[in-house]
């Protein structure tokens, strides 16, 4: 058979191009087999690394593990969370204590570990509120909110750090300027404080004066300063008079010689803190010029330097964190916000207009060789913190980077206008960074620090041991202790509340003891009230004790919010809310009166004890 | 001299069986991953994962014993057994010892098989004597065996002798030993 030789032509040409493709094809998908087989963790497997992001405007701490990107729990702090049950009735304490100390809502930044010898201790994490000004810390073993402080005499708690390597103060910078005296009247310039804030009271200790914003914190691996990124040193109050200058600064705060100035009593004490004036008390603070509005400072987990970015100058300033004086001010890209680091003597800084983060070795550019710059790669996009697994402490393990975006654009499912932002894993293992994979969360995370599991997961407990003011099973009781005070103990156990029953009169204020009996993991009740605003979540062995206004009178079935047994949709009870003048009597009720000591749920007693 | 090591021994364990749980089962279940049910039938009762399992029992009407009359008298039994064993090694190589020996080996053993009969009739009370009310549908009669596994629902429920009941059957083989090599 003869073959026309272009038809043969035209089949090589074809047969080539399509080998080339699948060649092609071939090669991408094994790059991206390679990326996802770091991140797959398999059902039941479990990641290698908590990673805490800050919620930003959603007030809270989000869990996340390593390296699959799965959200696993939002620790709710500054904003009520009716899925933890969490500050959501108008009498809950901790609602109170938000509304007392600046409101229901906060925008948390920075999440900062206790630490021991320079490493996470699984102890404590803090979290800053910068809109109202606020501390809080969270226990790790429960992974709750257990302290909440306002902090006195300043506005706008922005940047935090521990100072290392034992977690002697938290480090709180005031990054909003307020009259000295606190008087709006006072014509002189706003100046901020920072404060010190004792780990284990959660009470200032004392505060410094700087004049300009406090923006970002870390301390030297040694405890001796901690060091604060400063703009607006021209203490304007608008954005003209604010980038005014060449150079704003890094201010070092001595922290034995202001504790020796404290103890001497050289403190102006303003609502109950001695806050020390470093132009009074010369040593206290060295002011460090950096080129103009620096964001990030970052110190090298060795305890060298002091790394501040440059923000609107594309370059970092490497400051000797023993001497102070700067070492180096290499360029590094368009606008470097912060910088982490891995095991092997590099550092990553943030290019925020770049969008891109930037690998650079740290001796190269101390010794100001040319060939500094290590590797780039591009993030998605404007890149604000970024965080490698430990390179905020002193053992970093040069594994994984997570690069948190600020803007995700078109990289996921368009769902309006709010967009996501955008969370990216690198992996820099190797010398040149490798994009993982991505993660949405909602807003808005602006910096993230981990902790190993194998550190963390022993310390984490999974039920309470219950209080000593915690209910027992068969000491439930329904009890008037004023005309208009109704006080309950309830237990909660699968699949049933007792008392079953609440007989109640309108305009009775009732006050719920609850106490989840449950011992094993996992097995949580909710207690959720129709029409009262109140939905509690009691984890096993957990008391909460809540006071509801009786409401309308009525039927109100509480129930079960948090799926517990195949008998969840009939775990539920009644109170009853009889209107204000009805005459039917109300006997006390106590489960300890039924017969033969057994526990009824929601049998009333007919002989009520009173 | 050999029957009286092995009585002695025999007697030992006897008295070491009471300080231990006799009986214990165990039971897992898929949303249990790492944390198996346990529960040891011991001299003081019912012990381990007691709250757990009461909790879990009223789904399927099992009426969860709460108190075990027969581990008072067990308890003396075992005790009086012990006695015995150590008496056995004591009453020397003569046809009256022997005797002896025989009739403790017998008592030893009766007392095993008719401990496993009363417990095998527990078991079955456990099964079948269940609250017709549960909540629970298609949940059909069952009877764990003294040693094994049994399907109950979600659960696979294991049997077996605990160290005490480890340390009793291991008594009574030397007991029978010991009279075997008496009567030789």
């Amino acid at each position: 058979m003869k073959r026309h030789p272009v038809i043969l032509v035209a089949a090589t040409i074809v047969a080539t191009l399509a080998a080339v493709h699948s060649m092609g094809c071939g090669a991408t998908r094994s790059a991206r087999s390679l990326a996802a087989e770091k991140v797959y963790v398999a059902p039941g497997e479990l990641d290698k690394y908590y990673a805490f992001l800050s919620g930003g405007q959603s007030g809270s701490v989000f869990v996340v593990g390593i390296p699959s990107g799965r959200l696993i729990r939002e620790i709710p702090v500054f904003e009520p969370r009716a899925a933890y049950g969490y500050a959501m009735n108008d009498n809950d304490p901790r609602r109170q204590e938000l509304v007392a100390t600046g409101g229901v809502w906060g925008d948390t930044h920075h999440p900062v570990l206790s630490e021991t010898n320079g490493m996470p201790d699984g102890k404590y994490l803090w979290i800053n509120d910068l809109a109202n000004g606020r501390l809080a810390r969270i226990r790790l073993d429960y992974f709750e909110a257990d302290r909440i402080l306002k902090l006195p005499n300043m506005q706008g708690a922005h940047g935090i750090a521990v100072v290392s390597p034992n977690t002697k103060y938290i480090v709180v910078n005031g990054e909003f300027e307020q009259p000295t005296d606190g008087l709006v009247t006072n014509p002189a310039p706003y100046t901020s404080v920072v404060s010190f804030v004792d780990p284990d009271s959660m009470q200032v200790k004392f505060q410094v004066r700087v004049n300009g914003n406090i923006d970002i914190a870390d301390t030297s691996k040694d405890g001796r300063y901690s060091f604060s990124t400063i703009y607006n040193l021209e203490q304007g109050k608008d954005l003209g008079s604010m980038i005014q200058y060449d150079r704003d600064a890094v201010a070092a705060i001595d922290i034995p010689a202001l504790e020796k100035a404290v103890a001497a009593g050289r403190g102006q004490v303003r609502n109950g803190v001695p806050i020390i004036d470093p132009e009074e008390n010369p040593g206290i603070l060295t002011l460090i010029p950096v080129p103009k509005n620096p964001h990030g400072i970052n110190v090298t987990p060795d305890g060298r330097y002091a790394i501040a970015s440059g923000k609107l100058s594309p370059t970092v300033t490497i400051i000797d964190a023993h001497t102070l004086k700067i070492i180096a001010e290499p360029e590094v890209g368009l606008g470097p916000l912060h910088t982490t680091f891995d095991d092997r003597g590099n550092a990553f800084t943030s290019l925020f207009l770049d969008s891109q983060v930037v690998k650079w070795n740290i001796d190269k550019a101390v010794a100001g060789k040319s060939d500094y710059i290590v590797d780039r790669i591009n993030v998605h996009y404007n890149i604000g913190h970024l965080q490698a697994v430990g390179g905020d402490h002193m053992h970093p393990s040069g594994d994984y980077l997570l690069a948190l975006n600020k803007l995700s654009k078109d990289q996921y499912i368009p769902v309006g206008p709010d967009l996501p932002e955008n969370q990216e894993l690198i992996d820099i293992s190797g010398e040149k960074m490798k994009m993982l994979s991505s993660f949405p969360t909602v807003p808005e995370p602006h910096d993230a620090t981990f902790m190993a599991v194998s550190v963390l997961k022993p310390l984490v407990h999974q039920t309470f041991t219950p209080a000593s003011d915690a209910v027992e099973a068969g000491k439930e009781r329904v009890v008037r202790t004023g005309p208009h005070a109704v006080t309950v103990d309830m237990t909660l156990i699968r699949s049933a509340y007792t008392p079953d029953k609440v007989e109640v009169r309108e305009g009775d204020q009732v006050t719920l003891k609850i106490t989840n009996v449950e011992t094993i993991r996992d097995m949580i009740h909710g207690f959720a009230l129709p029409d009262h605003n109140l939905n509690i979540a009691l984890a096993p062995g957990y008391t909460k004790t809540i006071t509801v206004d009786a409401g309308k009178p009525g039927v109100y079935w509480y129930y079960c919010t948090n799926f517990c047994s195949a008998l969840h949709l009939e775990m539920r009870g009644r109170m009853v809310v009889q209107p204000k003048d009805s005459t039917v009597t109300l006997p006390d009720w106590h489960a300890a009166a039924n017969v033969q000591g057994q526990v009824v749920p929601g049998v009333p007693s007919t002989g009520a004890k009173k | 001299m050999k029957a009286r090591v092995l009585y002695v021994a025999a007697a030992a364990l006897v008295a070491a069986a009471l300080a231990f749980p006799l009986w214990g089962f165990a039971m897992a279940a898929p949303q249990y991953p790492d944390e198996t049910l346990h529960l040891q039938i011991a001299r003081t009762g019912i012990v381990g994962d007691v709250h757990e399992i009461s909790t879990l029992q009223h789904f399927i009407g099992v009426r969860f014993p709460t108190e075990l009359p027969e581990l008072r008298w067990a308890t003396g039994a075992i005790a009086a057994l012990a006695a015995l064993l150590l008496l056995g090694a004591c009453v020397g190589a003569g046809t009256v010892g022997r005797v002896y020996r025989v009739l403790c080996s017998v008592a030893l053993v009766t007392f095993l098989v008719a401990s496993a009969a009363v417990v095998q009739v527990r078991l079955y009370q456990v099964g079948h004597d269940r609250d017709p009310n549960a909540p629970l549908r298609g949940m059909r009669n069952f009877t764990p065996p003294l040693v094994g596994p049994v399907k109950v629902g979600n659960f696979t429920v294991w049997s077996f002798p605990h160290i005490g009941g480890v340390l009793l059957v291991a008594a009574a083989v030397l007991t029978v030993a010991g009279s075997r090599k008496a009567a030789a």
